[in-house]
């Protein structure tokens, strides 16, 4: 298949091991052929794996290393402190120079100075006397006994600093040499230690505004890193299509401000309260929530209390109609009512729009059970002799349909907040609001008749038609399809021009229509960790560019390591053996690879 | 558990030269949990003159993590809470260092009495005070000084006298005056309060 990914730069070349990497993809069934078109679109947007997020990471680091000729562990701290953003980082070192682009993220370099450090030394923390083979000098050229380091990097790994353990001395700034913290650590705590390479690991993802982890429950380990736009909606391997700009579901035509408004409002049932305490009364008596049924402003609770509907307050029982006896609230009156009545409105409106979005997301639903139907209908048909070979325009309208579905009911959560006071009160006048709320509502409309059409026309047996109707039926698809798709893109430029487009006060940002729905993110192909090990071990004895890898899928690692794993510097391998399982290593620096 | 060895070190390096840095530290009970700190405000400042009690909790990661330091003399200062006496200093929080001691904590408690920092406040109160009428802020903070941190200023026969003069009872006011630590004002409070 072409759509694997090369994450190679030009130093390396890697060869695809046909057989690993085909099966995924490759279907029997031609619908499904289709199908995957629709989704799975040759992204830049990539899928990072538990097993790939080092060679995530490594890229990044690969290209910092090279072009400031630094080890990986500064060029690890340099990105770190940037946020992994590489661009970041030369625009820094062009502007500022070497000097400050370290000092910022506390980089030393290593101190020439502190090479003849006397025999034995006071540790300034625990002010003990301590020889010389027991104490550590930082890059920064500052010295301590080992059981100190150790308790300030276990400390500062507990509190979740892993990322940034400076040295201990006072207003020094420098980063803690990495192979030093790992060392100690991992002499008194095992477990700590494989946790603070896991931070390190992860700060790829969690300080770095491409990542995201994919938002699956249960959470299936897998990020995606997007290339440049922030505001994309993408499907992770595992299936769960989400909002990169926010991490909940995909939303769009709807704001990620919106969105989350919009749940909020839906899932506090603020509505029902709202009617509440629009229609009831609370007993001043028993507290329970009385509604008037009729009649004169004197209530009386179950409970046998009276009390006065317009103020709540408790009363006798002598009355008129228009007044109770020793009672007087009236200069209340106009005012709860007026707010009375605004609340009644925003029920409706809200109603209104929740109504809409909700049948839309339920048609959805049902629909999504056509997939199968259809699917079925297809493969009944194919037996059949008939003029007909190629299905795809079925499972292409149905797409069709289930795309302009999602647009169809997120755009009316958008239609409550883009014409509603909440958000942009301030932004129009109402004259401004009525005339942009036709624009968008005749756009919608028409979408709405269309879609309900092509859902029509999607329930028909197709299986039990000749082939007249069947070319009828397929031409009256595609046409559908084509306006929808239409309508959908100009329903678009109508938001981001001119609605969103047009806001003076706030800036609401949506991700892009896609026509084909969804972008699906490819996997970024690795080596596993067996693999890579001895590529590196391959590497420190070959020559420096061609390295021969694979893009091996996960759990089958390359039964052909062991050959080359006899030629490992024994050092590394009793570490590795140490960490057991852990499938990242660190220990392994990518200048390895890189240099022999 | 907290580095005892360490702390008894820092014990008597600081107690060593008291006389001239006017900084003392002694422990609350056998714990090395728990000491009190002593400061004399710098001269020059509202603040000289007044002997400041200072409360330090040590953690258990102790130095790794840096201890907890709270006046427990009541001090007008903007990076101090007048309520509680929280401190507003960033080497007590992410600026510590495991190099740092109690002394130069409190060390540099004594300067940031010297040296007050009204833009990162912990009083806004006194901070505003501070930034918009310095003289007043000078003269309360004085007052307070005279009143809460110089335990000489007034015997405790004058403040039993004063008070009573006010139509309270002799014995209740020496038996309050005892409760508060003979600071007359909050004697006089409680006393109002019944």
């Amino acid at each position: 298949m072409e759509d694997f990914i090369y994450i190679s730069d030009s130093e390396e070349d890697f060869m695809s091991d046909r057989d690993s990497v085909g099966n995924d993809d490759v279907e029997d069934d031609d619908s499904l052929e289709s199908d995957i078109k629709w989704t799975a679109t040759a992204s830049s947007t990539k899928v990072i794996t538990r097993e790939s997020l080092l060679v995530a990471q490594r890229e990044d680091l690969r290209r910092v290393m090279e072009l400031l000729n630094l080890s990986e562990q500064h060029a690890r701290t340099l990105l770190i402190y940037h946020r992994w953003d590489v661009e970041k980082v030369f625009a820094v070192f062009v502007e500022k120079g070497k000097d400050e682009l370290f000092a910022e993220a506390g980089i030393t370099e290593k101190n020439c100075m502190i090479k003849h450090a006397p025999a034995a030394m006071t540790c300034e923390v625990c002010m003990e006397d301590i020889p010389k083979h027991k104490a550590t000098t930082m890059d920064c050229g500052h010295c301590f006994c080992d059981n100190c380091w150790t308790e300030h990097f276990i400390v500062k790994i507990n509190e979740g600093q892993s990322r940034r353990i400076t040295c201990m001395a006072f207003k020094c700034t420098a980063i803690c040499d990495e192979a030093i913290v790992r060392n100690l650590v991992s002499a008194r705590d095992a477990d700590l230690a494989e946790r603070f390479e896991r931070f390190l690991l992860e700060s790829y993802i969690e300080d770095n505004q491409r990542v995201k982890w994919c938002p699956s429950v249960p959470h299936c380990g897998n990020a995606i890193r997007v290339e440049d736009e922030k505001f994309c909606e993408v499907e992770c391997t595992c299936g769960v299509q989400f909002c990169f700009s926010c991490s909940s579901e995909a939303h769009s035509p709807c704001s990620c401000l919106m969105w989350e408004l919009w749940v909020k409002k839906c899932r506090d049932e603020s509505e029902t309260v709202n009617w509440i305490t629009v229609n009831t009364k609370s007993c001043p008596k028993c507290h329970k929530n009385v509604e008037k049924n009729g009649g004169c402003n004197l209530v009386s609770c179950i409970c046998g209390q009276a009390f006065c509907w317009l103020c709540g307050g408790a009363t006798g029982r002598d009355h008129t109609w228009t007044s109770i006896a020793g009672h007087s609230c009236g200069r209340f009156k106009d005012d709860q009512e007026a707010q009375a009545e605004r609340a009644k409105r925003d029920l409706y409106r809200y109603m209104h729009y929740h109504n809409r979005y909700k049948a839309h997301t339920d048609s959805f639903k049902l629909e999504s059970k056509l997939k199968e139907t259809i699917q079925s209908q297809i493969s009944t048909l194919e037996d059949q002799e008939s003029d007909f070979k190629d299905f795809s325009w079925l499972t292409n309208g149905l797409n069709r349909l289930f795309r302009s579905r999602r647009v169809l009911s997120y755009s009316y959560p958008f239609a409550f907040y883009m014409f509603g006071e909440d958000l942009f009160g301030d932004e129009m006048t109402p004259a401004e609001r009525e005339i942009k709320q036709n624009l968008f509502e005749d756009q919608q409309q028409q979408l709405e008749v269309n879609v309900e059409k092509l859902s029509k026309v999607l329930e028909e047996r197709y299986d039990l038609l000749d082939d007249d109707k069947l070319k009828q039926l397929r031409m009256e698809l595609i046409n559908l399809s084509v306006i929808i798709d239409t309508l959908c893109k100009s329903m678009y430029e109508c938001i981001e021009n001119d609605l969103l487009g047009s806001l003076q006060l706030a800036t609401h940002r949506i991700a892009a229509y896609k026509s084909k729905g969804v972008e699906r993110a490819s996997e970024l192909h690795v080596w596993s960790t067996k693999e890579s090990s001895s590529i590196s071990c391959l590497q420190t004895d070959s020559s420096i560019s061609a390295t021969v890898g694979g893009t091996v899928e996960v759990g089958r690692s390359s039964s052909s390591s062991p050959d080359f794993e006899s030629g490992c510097p024994s050092r590394k391998r009793a570490k590795r053996e140490a960490l057991g399982n852990a499938l990242f290593d660190l220990n392994l620096p990518a200048e390895v690879i890189d240099k022999s | 558990m907290v580095d005892c060895a360490r702390i008894q070190k820092e014990l008597v390096d600081c107690n060593k030269d008291k006389g001239i840095s006017g900084i003392s530290i002694t422990l609350d009970g056998d714990e090395f949990t728990h000491l009190t700190g002593t400061i004399t405000g710098p001269v020059g400042t509202p603040y000289e003159g007044g002997i400041f009690k200072i409360d330090i909790q040590m953690p258990g990661e102790y130095p790794f993590e840096p201890p907890k330091m709270r006046f427990l003399t009541k001090v007008w200062h903007p990076n101090i809470s007048s309520q509680n006496g929280a401190i507003c200093l960033d080497i007590l929080k992410d600026q510590w260092s495991p190099a740092l001691t109690l002394k130069t904590a409190l060390l540099s408690l004594q300067a940031l009495l010297s040296a007050p920092e009204p833009t990162d406040p912990q009083d806004a109160v006194v901070a505003e005070q501070y930034l918009r009428d310095y003289p007043t802020f000078a003269g309360t903070a004085r007052y307070w000084t005279e009143t809460f941190a110089k335990r000489s200023s007034m015997g405790i026969e004058e403040k039993v006298q004063k008070l009573v003069e006010m139509g309270f009872p002799d014995g209740l006011v020496r038996k309050t005056l005892e409760m508060v630590g003979g600071d007359e004002n909050m004697a006089l409070e409680k006393l109002c309060m019944g």
